[in-house]
């Protein structure tokens, strides 16, 4: 029969385990935080992606307006005899 | 220029992160993170720091776990091991002498992918040698070595299923064997001139045995195995573990559960087939237990498109494993495809999704609920200071077993998703015709529509469900990690504790296993007590101390200490001894109490799903992906076929389902099973790591995509179209329906869809609102191109109907753009009409009005006066048009029942043209389309006019130099005869008709102005009541248009002075010019609405416009008197032209009454009254007219035969129906002429007095003119 447990010298093993809690809440800390970082910077870039799909939509409605009015001046200007009375 | 860095902060801190995308798709990953805590990352090198003599252990684990590694790799290769035999050219019979250069390049490009498989033969052969070591190194006695751990018996199952996947693999590709017959045949071709090749062709053969014999590996595995005997005791071990933890249940995922059954029939057989004495396994497990497991599980997943049979195995395993034959309860287990009738029903009602979805979806309402309400739970503590501990405790732990649950539900939905397909995969479509393709059968039409409905709905809830937990990853990391710390050391400090004090006080060997947990895994300084307490404690003997309470840490256990603390709970349990009866935490002959045992067994399966909890983000990747529902590499195969069409594609199956569904309420989940292929996408890139794998899943994803886009961009327009249709419905019409309901049409919620601006796709971002917005503008221009297409194929009479689609068009474009910024109608709908520029006075629809007016309208209309309306003759030549396109419904007024509701409503208009139609053609072409129509018709006058000049002087040559009265005594007889003679026109007949048709014409634009004037004068009044308050305007007396003001401003001009006047007196004010600027934009507008209240009339304008056309023929058609008196004799004036046409027209239609209407219609009374008229020959021609005298001669005779004849009855015989002609046209000229008078009255001509002895006195005579001659604009000047 194999002897399972028996850890030897369990004191000194005991002190390393207490340090290496302490290490690992650190180490927690410090990288759960830089995910959270991580994920502001995500949802970041997606909010101000969307309210640019916003703003270039707007962009497109008056873009197409525009173009409609330089349309139409340019054949009034084409045809000045027409508006000559 | 730099913005200061608190500026920068200031102006950050106003932006908001919430924006209106609605969430609709599942969770994507950004970054892609490794397994930190499932696997340990560095290998489990930090166990030997607790000095547990694990090493052997731990470096037996790390090696199955690599070989695990390459296997799956290899298992990639052979499933997406493609036929390269169907790729090579067959050579025609001129080319015979480059075969063997074709040998030599098909040996080359074979030899790259036989040398794959030469790979997998060698690893196997040495993965199943090292697997059998292993086992063996823990069943000889004589070792004193711990273990296994359970991380290592899960190490040996994972490597198991390995192996018999790769077998399942092989036995399932034909190809391999096909493409090595291939390859040997061109190795005996090109090998001819090599030099040693018995080595490479007894390599070839022992390649050619594995590929061909079936279960080759699993064979290879048993015979290293029972290379040395008593590996039956790890064996047993190994099934004792698996059905113990496939009967708890509630600590697996499902990929791991799918792992142990496929694992559990192999094992049998293994341990089965032994020499050794097979029945003892059934006094640790009952064989009722393995019957029951292999009876429920019917169908189990092996592979996307390959599915595994628990009795299919043990059948055909019983032909390689003699002794595995006498199993015969085991071997009497239904294959799926032998399963009775009834038996089958009952898996069926376990398998599909569809027997479950209600369960499901209380299930899913019910989670959400409650995971929204922990999540505020925790954002309020996180947002408290100095919280309550207890509290603060309780809501993290609540966080936790939402967390717990929320895993569990992934898992056993997805579970259900791969069952469902496996059970699918082995029970083909029943009803399949011949011509369908295996795929076809499993999948295309083995899911009706409620299915297909079911799978979205539980696919949407993984994904949604994974989103959200998703999303708060970060939030409750740290809550989790403190609930698991607090969890273990509660067990360490507490639980351990009080076993040590009571339970294992005399075991001194037991002590000290729960002292090595404790040592390795307790965090002391968590909690106020101390090892010196304790030792003061039991120094006290039998004082009893305080529960601990620990202060919180987030922290969680490492791999390696979970692994530990498992590793030394199994050997309290078990004492290390493998042939220990029972099972794993069964109590028969064990010395531990049962609470204990239950306690440690607890706390033993809370420590397996704390590494799921800690891989937060991998574990919710892993339990939400769906990609294997594209995967067909299997199908492929067999069908010999490149690739299958879109159609049997599962995810496009589903986005179809969704998009044909009647319940618009699935329309949400549109997008969910796409995030399919980006699972799928994933998995042949990271998993079997197939390049070709993602082009094909790429390729099919752009061209669902599109087609995604079409299709939801015609079920919107379809839905706006009913909705506007369907709101414009007539009121009464509805009330009249018998059933209404047909017209309703049912909301669909379309606003979520419309506003997504990001839609991942194999990570890309779609911007799905531009490309629908992009489609609607299209759309629509198209919508309104084919109404005008339609509208030029029909005559003029589809005017209303135009109309009448153009509003439902108009309407549906202003529901939409509540939702979606596309382009305006009146853009859309000038741009049709070819008239943005601001010089276009015409437009489509105009110079299609016109055309159809000159081309249709006035040769083949006929004028009804009494009902004021014009209808097509009878006498007409059909024209010639295109014939109406055919489009889809959605294109009219959305669906069926609509659009025959409205067509209806459009044949009521159809066939005449009346009022009604004018007020659409008023309405379509507007202010400035409208003028340009009229002096198109006016021109047309003109150019009649002009066209009939010499057609009358052709007339006027026939007649007389004087044309005397009738005479009475003739009577009706003899006057008939008489004005025959003077007309003297029976060989001009086409001349006749020819004039008559020209008057006709005129006449007919002229009653079109009327009518035209009569909309108008309604159009213009609307208006003027409405800005009849702006500019101060009031009914005063006799009708006239007061002012409300004496001299002063209108009330528009007064309320922006006094607003302008305000604002430059009021300091705050940062313009004041803009309001003086509107102030003068306002006496603009005042000045331009004032000069258009006296706007004319039509009628009056085409009828001076029409006098000034005659003046030209003034001469001609009107003799100058020579003397102050009537002239009764002149013969060539305009008004005997007409009487003379009039009384022959009469005559003709006399003899065919029934047709009389049909023949040119009224509007020959209105063009040559008109004319007559205007030349001021009104009284001349009522006076001369020669119906009108056979009338008056006609009541003469009639009286003087009642006075000859007193008995006799009235009649002159023979002329009734042409005496009653003459009366009805008497009455339409009289009408012709007092309606002319009324609108247009005619300024006296002459003036003459008599002197008392009898002889004139002459006036200077004037011209003929109306008033508004003056103003008459010359063409051509």
């Amino acid at each position: 029969m194999a002897r399972a447990g028996g850890i030897t010298n369990a004191v000194n093993v005991g002190i390393a385990v207490q340090a290496d809690w302490e290490n690992r809440e650190f180490i927690s800390h410090i990288s759960l935080n830089v995910r959270r970082l991580f994920d502001f910077l995500v949802q970041f870039e997606a909010t101000t992606k969307s309210k640019l799909a916003s703003l270039n939509e707007k962009l497109d409605v008056l873009e197409r307006r525009l173009e409609l009015l330089e349309v139409q001046v340019g054949n009034a200007s084409a045809n000045p005899s027409l508006f000559a009375t | 220029m730099a913005v200061p860095v608190e500026e920068a902060i200031a102006a950050l801190s106003t932006f908001s992160l919430e924006d209106e995308q609605p969430e609709v798709q599942g969770p994507g990953v950004w970054v892609s993170t490794e397994r930190g805590a499932t696997e340990s990352p560095i290998e489990y090198s930090d166990v030997s720091a607790y000095r547990l003599s694990l090493s052997e252990d731990t470096k037996a684990l790390n090696q199955l776990n690599a070989l695990t590694q390459e296997g799956k790799e290899m298992a990639s290769v052979l499933y997406t091991y493609r036929s390269c035999v169907k790729a090579l050219p067959q050579l025609p019979d001129s080319m015979k002498q480059s075969q063997a250069d074709l040998y030599l390049e098909t040996y080359q490009v074979l030899d790259l992918e036989m040398s794959r498989l030469r790979e997998i033969q060698r690893w196997q052969a040495s993965a199943s040698s090292k697997l059998a070591a292993d086992m063996q190194r823990f069943s000889r006695p004589e070792r004193r070595i711990n273990g296994p751990t359970i991380s290592h018996l899960w190490s040996m199952l994972k490597l198991l299923d390995v192996l018999v996947q790769l077998d399942h693999l092989k036995n399932a590709k034909a190809s391999i064997p096909n493409d090595f017959s291939w390859y040997k045949r061109t190795f005996t071709q090109v090998s001819g001139q090599w030099q040693d090749t018995d080595s490479m062709r007894e390599e070839l053969d022992d390649l050619q045995i594995f590929l061909s014999t079936r279960w080759a590996i699993l064979l290879n595995l048993h015979v290293e195995m029972f290379r040395v005997n008593n590996v039956e005791d790890i064996l047993q071990v190994l099934i004792v573990f698996v059905v113990e933890s496939l009967e708890l249940d509630f600590a697996l995922l499902f990929p791991e559960r799918h792992i142990l059954l496929r694992v559990l029939p192999v094992l049998v057989v293994l341990v089965t087939s032994s020499e050794k004495d097979s029945e003892s396994l059934y006094k640790r497990v009952k064989i009722n237990r393995l019957i029951n497991i292999f009876k429920n599980e019917a169908v189990i997943p092996a592979f996307p498109d390959l599915h595994l049979s628990p009795a299919a195995i043990l059948k055909e395993l019983s032909t390689y494993f003699p002794k595995f034959s006498s199993q015969t309860r085991l071997l009497t287990l239904p294959a799926p495809h032998e399963l009775p009738p009834r038996e089958a029903q009952e898996y069926q009602r376990h398998y599909l999704i569809i027997n479950h979805i209600g369960a499901i979806r209380a299930e899913h309402d019910d989670f959400v609920i409650r995971f929204a309400s922990a999540m505020n739970q925790l954002l309020l503590l996180k947002s408290t200071d100095g919280s309550d501990v207890e509290w603060s405790k309780e809501v993290k732990g609540n966080m936790y077993d939402m967390i717990v649950e929320g895993f569990q539900l992934l898992s056993r939905w997805t579970a259900r998703i791969w069952e469902q397909c496996a059970w699918k995969f082995s029970r083909p479509c029943k009803d399949a015709s011949p011509s369908f393709s295996d795929y076809e059968k499993v999948v295309r039409y083995n899911y009706s529509a409620e299915e297909r409905k079911a799978l979205v709905e539980l696919v949407s809830y993984i994904k949604s469900v994974g989103s959200m937990m998703q999303r708060c990853d970060t939030l409750v990391a740290d809550a989790l990690w403190e609930t698991i710390h607090s969890e273990v050391q509660d067990f360490v400090q507490n639980t351990l504790a009080t076993m040590l004090r009571t339970t294992f006080r005399k075991k001194k060997d037991l002590s000290r296993i729960l002292s090595d947990m404790r040592t390795l895994s307790a965090d002391w300084m968590a909690n106020t007590n101390k090892s010196e307490s304790e030792l003061q404690s039991s120094q006290h003997g039998g004082e009893e101390s305080k529960a601990n309470i620990f202060y919180p840490r987030a922290v969680a256990p490492t791999a390696a200490q979970v692994h530990c603390l498992q590793f030394l709970i199994y050997e309290v349990v078990s004492g290390g001894n493998l042939r220990r009866p029972g099972g794993l935490f069964g109590n028969s002959g064990s010395e531990i109490p049962v609470n204990d045992l239950k306690q440690l067994e607890t706390f033993f399966y809370k420590l397996g799903f704390f590494l799921h909890i800690l891989d937060y983000s991998a574990t919710v990747a892993t339990l939400t992906d769906l990609g294997f529902l594209w995967f067909r590499e299997f199908y492929l195969e067999s069908s010999r076929v490149i690739q299958f069409p879109i159609e049997c594609s599962l995810p496009w199956m589903l986005v179809d389902c969704v998009l044909e569904s009647p319940n618009s309420g699935l329309l949400e989940s549109v997008l969910m099973p796409f995030d399919i292929y980006n699972d799928s996408a994933q998995q042949a890139l990271v998993l079997l790591k197939q390049r070709f794998l993602y082009d094909e899943i790429e390729a099919e994803v752009d061209h669902c995509f599109d087609i995604f886009v079409t299709k939801l961009c015609e079920t919107i327009f379809t839905y706006y179209k009913s909705w506007a249709a369907s709101e414009l419905l007539d009121p009464s019409f509805l009330f009249a329906s018998d059933n209404a309901e047909k017209y309703a049409v049912q909301p669909i919620r379309l606003n979520m869809l419309l506003k997504i601006t990001r839609v991942k796709l194999l990570g890309r971002m779609i911007n799905l609102r531009s490309l629908i917005t992009e489609w609607m503008n299209k759309v629509f221009r198209e919508n309104i191109e084919f109404l005008f297409g339609r509208f030029e194929c029909q005559d003029l009479c589809a005017i209303v109907e135009l109309e009448k689609l153009l509003d439902v068009l108009k309407h549906s474009h202003e529901l939409l753009s509540r939702d979606l910024s596309v382009d305006s109608f009146s853009l859309m709908l000038n741009e049709m009409q070819e008239n943005i520029s601001l010089v276009s006075f015409s437009s489509r629809l105009a110079s299609q009005i016109w055309s159809e007016m000159q081309s249709d309208f006035l040769p083949n209309f006929i004028l009804c006066n009494t009902t004021q309306r014009f209808i097509r003759s009878s006498r007409t030549v059909p024209v010639q048009k295109p014939s109406v396109p055919s489009v889809k419904p959605s294109f009219y007024c959305g669906t069926q029942d609509l659009n025959s509701a409205h067509q209806s409503f459009a044949r009521l208009h159809s066939g005449f043209f009346g009022i009604p139609h004018m007020f659409s053609v008023v309405r379509l072409l507007g202010s400035r389309s409208l003028p340009w129509l009229i002096r198109a018709l006016l021109d047309h006058i003109s150019n009649k006019i002009t066209l009939l000049e010499p057609m009358i002087t052709g007339l006027q040559d026939s007649l007389p130099k004087s044309i005397g009265l009738l005479p009475f005594d003739g009577g009706v007889t003899g006057c008939v005869r008489l004005v025959k003679e003077h007309l003297n026109w029976e060989t001009k007949s086409e001349l006749k008709a020819e004039v008559l048709h020209g008057i006709k014409e005129i006449g007919s634009v002229l009653y079109w102005m009327g009518l035209l004037d009569i909309v108008l004068r309604e159009k213009d009044s609307m208006d003027f009541m409405q800005t009849a308050p702006w500019l101060g305007l009031l009914p005063g007396a006799d009708g006239q248009i007061a002012t409300s003001q004496d001299g002063g401003d209108s009330p528009v001009v007064s309320l922006f002075k006094s607003t302008a006047a305000a604002m430059v007196s009021y300091p705050g004010c940062p313009s004041p010019t803009s309001f003086h600027i509107m102030s003068k934009q306002a006496e603009a507008a005042d000045l331009l609405y004032k000069a258009n209240l006296n706007t004319g009339s039509v009628l009056e304008y085409a009828l001076a416009f029409t006098s000034a056309a005659l003046d030209k023929y003034c001469n001609k058609w009107s003799a100058a008197p020579k003397t102050g008196f009537i002239d009764i004799t002149i013969s060539k004036d305009f008004y005997r032209i007409y009487s003379g046409l009039q009384i022959g027209y009469l005559e003709e239609s006399a003899q065919v009454p029934s047709n009389s209407h049909e023949r040119l219609g009224d509007s020959v009374a209105w063009g040559g009254c008109t004319i007559i008229y205007l030349l001021g020959q009104q009284l001349h021609f009522e006076l001369f007219d020669f119906s009108y005298q056979i009338l008056n001669i006609a009541e003469v005779e009639a009286a003087s035969v009642m006075q000859t004849h007193k008995n006799s009855q009235f009649s002159v015989k023979g002329w009734e129906a042409l005496l009653e002609a003459m009366k009805k046209a008497r009455r339409l000229n009289n009408h012709v002429f007092s309606m002319l008078k009324a609108r247009c009255p005619l300024e006296e001509k002459t003036a003459c007095a008599i002197k008392q002895s009898g002889a004139p006195i002459h006036r200077i005579k004037f011209d003929n003119t109306v008033s508004a001659f003056e103003t008459l604009p010359q063409k051509g000047s």
